[in-house]
């Protein structure tokens, strides 16, 4: 029961991250590889900007508002000006993994490349029903919770949202009915630097952070995201979740070292025997990639 | 004059490296991010073939050519159905699955190459030999740098011919056009399965070398980063013919040279260089989307 909870915790934390890289990876077919960068940033500025004196709640506005910023910052200044000159995905992958070396880079000669924390000592610790938690744990699931399901609620219930849908769904009939489809790339791009960000600072709080963990987190929310179905929302939140819960049960069967390797076997094991993920629409690849 | 050498092997090493790599990312148009695997499991191989084996460098390096193409399936079988994203995510899996069996194939009780603690984990295999032919030890670095240029030219000259073939034309077709290429009856997975064996036999060939030089070899080199420089390599100097890889090679060493003479301090000079590969691929990407020398515009 511990272990399931803890897995759903960390599970909390993969899905929203898997849903930063999906709001970008559905509509636009951008491979944003940049959001690692923005992983690695966000506590980074949150902790100089707390011993700078400025109180905890601002710093983690102002963290999450710099990732937002640095999102849309790599679309206007980068994947929509290659939009328009027609490149392809690939040309998309490498511009953006570019700019995560550039970003990482950046943090690790500014800030050193040591593993810090956001809290000093021994976290609170809470039980109930035989199921202890720490206080930094419930941070993590409630926050990565709540703002998934707000997303969902914003998606499923406003105007926005259906148009966002739609962007997702097919971005040329779109275009096509006079919509601002740059408008809502932006959009997309803001959210996704957003929720990265938000991922980062409660991961941060719970087991500390440095300069380089960014690819790895971002990676296995990539195989989230291909896990639970490349054209539904939901999908890589659910597969977020089941990434989380399995990985807790290989730490607790086996041994911490072969987390990484189990979670890319299931990756391949998926793309071979269900390659439209758990809630994808079927299809044939050869038609989509 | 040995600092000249020292360069002259790792330009051998690179160039052997991005010409493999060339066939995979430019005549196959896959994007690979398992290189540095294949890199990896030549230098593992040959160091217990020489360690553990006692073979001297020929049957070594044959014996990690072949061990290196058999692997090759790995990614070789699934780019029959699956190519942009899904490939490069393969891709990943198979390194990421390659890096934890040489960091986690560990036991502390057992001698390291014993078939419990083959990879020794993440202290790696030291006190591996200089490459010896017969009874010609190359234990001075010139004599090494002499062996490398022998054998990067002749990779060189191997793929050359490979590439200017009928068969190099056939890469290309399927490249640019995959189910035309079938229409004509060619038959494009056993090319791909051809050309990925031989890409990564040549990758761990390179990884021999290295591991013959630097006489110690563990898991990092198989680490994603590396991967990562291995493809900025061939993407900065451009795909898809035979000029653009080395040019690309020639780039990424003399960018930290050039770096050592501006008296950077040390502390941030292994920031700047990966900065300034960051900053290439960006560049590239927008303003010479085929790389310096190269011919095939990246999808």
């Amino acid at each position: 029961m511990q272990v399931l909870v803890n897995g759903l915790i960390s599970g909390a934390t993969i899905a929203l991250l898997a849903l930063a890289f999906a709001v970008v990876y559905l509509p636009t077919r951008v491979f944003h590889l940049a959001l690692a960068g923005i992983y690695s940033l966000a506590p980074f500025l949150a902790l100089s900007l707390f011993s700078a004196g400025v109180p905890w709640p601002i710093c983690a506005v102002l963290a999450v508002a710099a990732g937002a910023a640095i999102s849309l910052g790599c679309e206007w200044l980068n994947h929509d000006r290659l939009e328009r000159k027609g490149a392809g995905p690939g040309l998309h992958l490498v511009s953006s993994l570019g700019i995560f070396i550039v970003i990482v880079q950046v943090v690790s000669m500014v800030w050193g490349n040591e593993v810090r924390t956001l809290r000093h000592g021994i976290d609170a610790v809470f039980s109930a029903g035989g199921v202890q938690l720490t206080r930094a744990q419930i941070i993590a699931g409630g926050t990565a919770s709540g703002l998934l399901v707000l997303f969902y609620l914003w998606l499923r219930f406003s105007n926005l949202g259906l148009r966002f849908r739609a962007l997702a769904d097919n971005p040329v009939q779109l275009a096509l009915f006079g919509y601002n489809v740059r408008r809502l790339r932006f959009l997309a791009f803001s959210l996704a630097g957003l929720f990265a960000a938000v991922a980062s600072l409660v991961l941060a709080f719970d087991l500390g952070f440095d300069p380089h963990g960014g690819l790895q987190a971002l990676l296995l929310a990539i195989v989230a995201v291909i896990i639970g179905g490349r054209d539904s929302f939901v999908g890589p939140v659910i597969a977020g979740f089941l990434l989380g819960v399995i990985r807790a049960e290989v730490v607790w069967y086996a041994s911490a070292r072969w987390q990484d390797a189990v979670t890319y076997l299931l990756l391949v094991l998926f793309l071979f025997l269900r390659p439209h993920g758990l809630l994808g629409k079927k299809a044939r690849l050869e038609a989509q990639a | 004059m040995n600092y000249l050498l020292h360069l002259l092997i790792y330009l051998n090493i690179y160039v052997m490296l991005a010409l493999s790599l060339n066939l995979v990312v430019g005549y196959c148009g896959l994007l690979t991010l398992a290189h540095a695997g294949y890199f990896a499991i030549g230098a593992y191989t040959y160091a217990l073939a020489t360690l553990k084996l006692g073979m001297g460098f020929i049957p070594a390096g044959l014996l990690t050519v072949g061990v290196a193409a058999i692997l090759s399936l790995a990614v070789s079988l699934p780019s029959w159905r699956f190519k942009g994203d899904f490939f490069v995510m393969i891709s990943l899996a198979v390194q990421t699955l390659v890096f934890s069996l040489l960091h986690n194939w560990f036991s502390p009780n057992a001698q390291p190459g014993t078939w419990a603690n083959l990879t020794n984990g993440p202290f790696g295999l030291a006190g591996i030999s200089k490459p010896v032919i017969g009874s010609i030890k190359f234990a001075t670095i010139g004599s090494i740098a002499a062996l490398s240029t022998v054998l990067a030219l002749s990779a060189g000259m191997v793929i050359w011919l490979f590439v200017s073939s009928p068969w190099g034309r056939l890469l290309k077709a399927m490249r640019d056009d995959e189910l035309a290429a079938r229409g004509l009856g060619k038959n494009t997975r056993l090319a791909k399965v051809q050309a990925m064996a031989i890409a990564c036999a040549f990758a761990a060939l390179a990884g021999a070398i290295y591991s013959s030089y630097v006489s110690y070899i563990d898991p990092s080199s198989a680490s994603l980063d590396e991967s990562i420089l291995m493809l900025c390599m061939v993407l900065v100097g451009g795909v898809g013919n035979f000029r653009g890889p080395i040019v690309g090679a020639f780039v990424l060493l003399a960018i930290p040279e050039l770096l050592r003479f501006a008296h950077l301090p040390d502390a941030v000079a292994a920031n700047i260089r990966l900065l300034a590969y960051g900053g290439l691929l960006v560049a590239m990407a927008h303003f010479r989307p085929k790389g310096l020398a190269g011919e095939y515009r990246l999808e």
